[in-house]
């Protein structure tokens, strides 16, 4: 570490004094001096020394690169209309060094160019932050000014370069209270936020096209402690909204959030100089049956908004021509505001409909390098005593959690301890309980990790803290069953290498032996044995993984089956319904799809009949037709009308498919459509079909009346022999009608005898 | 009607396969009295039958008017109260449901309805049958704890309620209420036997049917009077008088299992287990049950493609995995986990034969 000594000989005020090297020192009231410059090797001591000196000298407060950083803004904000305020730097300069307060607050980024998270992500969280400016401000983007973008290019040159020359880049400028551009007109603010989101000429380019909106919910994701809350936040405000925040502590049933919501996002202030509202919903994954009211309030307004957008373009071009953002979209609950939901698991359930209509963005971990920088910083700042490596180590082992490292960092800096490398483990640093998404164990389950990073752990903590490592993740995971279905649905498609099949065998002999277990302890309810379900995943990561990526999909397969079967069931559930109870009784589900549906199928397609008219067919056609009739009524089947559905069979062509399709109603024939089979039973022409549905509406008609008749008739004579008779009567009569090709229905009952004209009149008196 | 329904037989007298069984139960009943019931044997040999028969016998033409009934029950389990929906055929005299339907929720359907029924002893007009008559089926599904729970309600309610237990296998039926069961064995028909059914059959509808064939559909059916009897109306809907060699249409799902047998026997690699694995899914989903498909087919399927030596071997994986399976819960897992050992053998054996 380089570090400017002020001492009488090695200072002066020219540089050709001074032998070796030297740098430029300039002190606040700007005079410039040289200085000599030395490399020490920073031992407990000598910081003490420098520190105190450097305080007594009253030199330098700062090191030089935030000199050079504090210059380069000192431009910057000159050229943005001056909207900085002097004293800033003031602020800047007198630090103090309260203790009280927590480091993770205390040095949360506040502007936008302090963000730890991905460069890539913060722009586009930004650009689409942006993208609502026309809805909210009513303004276009503007292309910048020739003189902003030039100092904005040497702005961010300069950062460039420090990044690359100084390790602490983006250290100073978070220092600047952000407040004092709060009370600045709309305007400028908009103007002031928006040079600052073009960084790049590239951007202001295409802001000026402006793209059509469409995803109106920003969702982001990723791990905790990452920075999604601070982005979002940063963002928000860096764009000139006022963030409005929800999270998991306040009450999320979906009738307050609602209300909330629109509070927030159809309403203006009252008052001229407040800034519109953005909303942030934190942990929105957070509880799934309170936090399902947020998503369900979030879909409705976009569903509703998608259903008159063509209208509200409308009214965006009309307030756009009028100037006059505020009044418009009051009528329909359309989402006028930003809206970013941050959450930890994508995949949770209650995030499903959400994901399908808001723009993701998952968020990567920062390099560990950016994150140890930034640490550094802070414990210079703090004085507290660390190396680079010790802090690389306390990074790794949180996995770039920065909220998680600085609040071990403060622990230990409070209990005067210093950070040593080999005892992360050991210490009390705090490890985060990481639940994972499933996908991401499935992920590790199928690659092997890469034998760099491997050696290196293993270097730390000894050989098997790879397996240490998976056992800790599989099962503060917990959901075995879920893991192992997802292993399962996969497993076959992994590329490895098993000619012999044993690999295999023995890894579903693995899966099988977890569901055994799984079923075993729901039965003794012995959870205790779940400890054994992860040794189980691991010995099958053991077996197939690679160092290839797997491919990995979502097991749906299983939950696709089950649904199917329930399906299926209800299916027959309802057909039984129907059937009388002498045939229901030897008719279960099993009986049914393993002896009775093939055979039912071929009698009910008899491939002697002819679709011709009753009259021309012969005795034995007739006798079978009538039977075929009399099976159908009997078991409830007949044909009917289904939309046109492709049948993949190869004699079908496009022609074909234009014409109505008759299908058996209840859809047994589904029972045999086996996947890649041509069943066997044969199918009933079209002209065949609609036959049969006539002749069994008939039957049906004439058993029904068969019955209601047989039924008045004992009531009406009360006793048993004449009800015979009737029946036999009965029978007679319906012989004789069904030679009569119509059949007419007289409705009982009517009358209008009560019926009279009254006039008003009558009423009123 | 189907021939299976319109010539199933109502009344004892008139059973054709199991008559000695049938003259038994008509003595049992003749003193108006009967002990428990457990009526166990393979699907398709006509323990249902059997039971309609008795329970006319018992009761007269009042016990055939039966009507469905979707019932909904409340049940006080303690903390909470859980609802349940169980559809029952019940005359007058008797009531029939399966409990297993209720999942594993089984235990309080056998602990609260069951009870519920049986309790409320029927009033007789004559007030000579003072019993109800409950039919249970499937109890070899039942949980453990519901035919424990079982247990008790035989012996508590004896004096109002008759059980009639029906189940293919009694092996799953628990010590305890097989003991207190007059056990009742229904073989499955032997080929004779389905030949005279279906010769009496042909004799009622009028149909010439060749002694031969009625052996061929026998054999086909495996045992079972309702695949026989089906598929002799399917050949006879088919073809008109029959012709000798006329081809007995086979069962579509065991078509089906055929084909991914032989889609094994094609190449044994993971690929074309995952094909097999979507092909296994298309049958559960269509309520084939899982023993059915890994014992009864896919194992006859692949033993007949088979050698000698290796049929022991695999009969043997065939027996583990089938037991893995009763035990666990997902049957897909159990039958890939069959399949895959499969390949194994015999893709060790291909190459030991062949190099």
């Amino acid at each position: 570490m380089a570090e400017a000594l002020a001492e009488e000989k090695i200072l002066s005020r020219y540089a050709v004094e001074i032998d070796g090297d030297c740098m430029p020192v300039t002190s606040p009231s700007g005079d410039r001096v040289y200085a000599k410059m030395q490399t020490w090797k920073m031992g407990v001591e000598g910081l003490k020394k420098t520190r105190t000196e450097k305080i007594k000298d009253g030199l330098l407060s700062d090191p030089i690169s935030d000199v050079i950083r504090k210059l380069d803004q000192d431009t910057f904000s000159k050229a943005s209309l001056n909207n900085r305020e002097s004293s800033s730097h003031a602020t800047q300069l007198t630090v103090p060094i309260a203790s009280e307060q927590l480091w993770v607050e205390k040095y949360a980024p506040c502007s936008f160019t302090e963000l730890l998270s991905d460069e890539q992500t913060n722009r586009e969280v930004l650009f689409w932050l942006k993208q609502w400016d026309s809805c909210v401000f009513g303004s276009q983007f503007r292309a910048t000014t020739d003189d902003v973008v030039s100092a904005l290019r040497h702005h961010s040159s300069a950062v460039q370069h420090q990044k690359t020359s100084d390790r602490r880049s983006f250290s100073v400028k978070g220092i600047t209270p952000f407040s004092s551009q709060y009370g600045k007109p709309l305007k400028a603010l908009d103007r002031h936020s928006d040079k600052v989101s073009s960084f790049s000429e590239l951007w202001s380019k295409k802001s000026l096209v402006d793209p059509p909106h469409e995803q109106k919910v920003l969702l982001l994701c990723g791990p905790p402690g990452l920075g999604k809350t601070t982005l979002a936040h940063v963002a928000a405000k860096h764009c000139g909204y006022q963030v409005i925040e929800i999270n998991a502590s306040d009450d999320r049933s979906s009738s307050t959030i609602e209300s909330k919501i629109l509070g927030v996002v159809q309403m203006n202030s009252v008052t001229v100089d407040s800034k519109p509202k953005c909303l942030v919903i934190d942990e929105i994954d957070g509880a799934l049956g309170e936090g399902k009211g947020a998503v369900d309030v979030i879909l409705k307004m976009v569903v509703s908004d998608k259903k008159n957008s063509g209208e509200k373009e409308g009214s965006c071009q009309k307030s756009l021509a009028e100037k006059n953002p505020s009044k418009k979209g009051h009528k329909f609950a359309t989402l006028l505001r930003p809206v970013i939901c941050i959450c930890n698991d994508l995949y949770a359930p209650a995030l499903r409909p959400l994901r399908q209509i808001a723009r993701v963005h998952m968020f990567a971990q920062p390099t560990i390098c950016r994150v140890v920088n930034r640490l550094k910083y802070i414990c210079h700042k703090e004085g507290f005593k660390t190396n680079s490596i010790a802090l690389a180590a306390l990074v790794e082992y949180t996995e770039c959690d920065i909220r998680s490292c600085l609040n071990t960092l403060q622990f230990l800096n409070k209990k005067k301890e210093t950070l040593h490398m080999f005892d992360i483990g050991s210490q009390v640093v705090g490890r985060k309980d990481v639940s994972r998404s499933c996908v991401d164990i499935w992920k590790e389950v199928f690659q092997k990790r890469k034998p760099k990073r491997e050696k290196r752990s293993a270097n730390l903590l000894g050989g098997n803290e790879d397996l240490e490592h998976m056992y800790s993740l599989i099962s503060s995971r917990g959901d075995y069953e879920l893991t192992m279905d997802g292993i399962h649905e996969n497993l076959l498609r992994l590329p490895y290498h098993d000619p012999m099949m044993q690999k295999t065998v023995r890894c579903l002999d693995m899966v099988a032996v977890s569901d055994l277990l799984h079923q075993y302890i729901m039965r003794t309810q012995q959870m205790s044995l779940y400890v054994y379900q992860p040794p189980v995943t691991i010995s099958i990561s053991r077996i197939v993984a690679r160092v290839e990526k797997p491919n990995i999909e979502w097991p749906k397969s299983l939950q696709r089956a089950r649904a199917m079967f329930m399906e299926r069931k209800d299916i027959l559930k309802l057909w039984q319904n129907k059937i009388s109870p002498i045939i229901l009784r030897h008719l279960t589900f099993q009986n049914f799809a393993e002896d009775f549906v093939s055979f039912f199928l071929h009698v009910l397609a008899p491939p002697t009949l002819r679709p011709v008219a009753l009259h021309l067919l012969s005795e034995r056609e007739r006798d079978d037709l009538a039977k075929l009739v009399n099976t159908m009524v009997c078991y409830s089947v007949t044909y009917k009308n289904s939309k046109v559905e492709h049948l993949q069979g190869p004699q079908n062509h496009g022609a074909t498919s234009d014409i109505p399709m008759l299908s058996l109603d209840p859809p047994i024939h589904i029972f045999v459509n086996f996947k890649d089979y041509q069943p066997v039973y044969l199918e009933l022409s079209l002209a065949m079909k609609q036959v049969l549905v006539h002749e069994v509406e008939k039957k049906r008609i004439l058993l029904k009346s068969l019955d209601r008749s047989l039924f008045a008739s004992r009531y009406r004579k009360g006793s048993n022999i004449d009800s015979k008779i009737a029946q036999n009567i009965q029978k007679v009569a319906t012989a004789g009608r069904d030679s009569r090709p119509f059949l007419f229905k007289y409705n009982e009952g009517f009358t209008n005898a009560v019926r009279r004209p009254v006039k008003i009149r009558e009423l009123l008196l | 009607m189907l021939w299976v329904d319109k010539y199933r037989p109502r009344i004892l007298d008139k059973m054709i396969v199991h008559e000695e069984v049938a003259q038994n139960l008509k003595k049992l009943v003749s003193e108006q009295d009967c002990p428990h019931l457990l009526f166990y044997g393979p699907p398709g040999s006509g323990k249902k039958t059997l039971i309609m028969a008795l329970l006319k016998e018992m009761f007269g033409p009042a016990a055939e008017k039966v009507k469905l009934e979707q019932k909904a029950w409340k049940i006080d389990a303690g903390t909470r109260t859980i609802e349940l929906e169980l559809a029952m055929l019940a005359s007058t005299h008797h009531v029939e449901l399966n409990p297993s339907d209720a999942g594993f929720q089984d235990r309080y359907i056998v602990q609260e309805i069951i009870k519920e029924m049986a309790k409320n002893r029927p009033i007789d007009s004559k007030g000579k049958k003072g019993f109800k008559v409950l039919v249970l089926n499937e109890v070899d599904k039942l949980s453990k704890e519901a035919q424990h729970s079982l247990r008790r309600t035989m012996e508590k309610y004896s004096a109002s309620c008759r059980l009639i237990l029906c189940c293919s296998s009694s092996s799953r039926v628990t010590e305890a209420v097989r003991s207190r069961c007059l056990n009742i064995r229904v073989n499955a028909p032997s080929a004779e036997e389905i030949v005279k059914v279906l010769e009496f059959i042909a004799k009622k509808e009028s149909i010439q049917l060749p002694p031969e064939f009625a052996a061929r559909i026998a054999v086909q059916s495996c045992r079972s009077l309702r695949r026989a009897i089906l598929s002799f109306e399917t050949c006879r809907v088919q073809q008109y008088p029959f012709v000798m060699n006329q081809a007995i249409p086979p069962m579509d799902w065991e078509q089906y299992v055929s084909e991914i047998a032989s889609d094994i026997m094609k190449e044994q690699s993971p690929k074309r287990l995952f094909q097999v694995r979507g092909k296994i899914y298309e049958l559960l989903v269509n309520c084939i049950p899982p023993e059915i498909i890994l014992k009864v087919k896919l194992l006859s399927e692949l033993l007949k493609k088979l050698d000698a030596e290796l049929k022991h071997e695999v009969c043997h994986w065939a027996a583990y995995y089938e037991h893995r399976m009763r035990l666990g819960q997902k049957a897909i897992f159990h039958i890939e986990a069959f399949i895959a050992k499969f390949m194994s053998i015999y893709k060790e054996f291909l190459i030991a034969t062949f190099g």
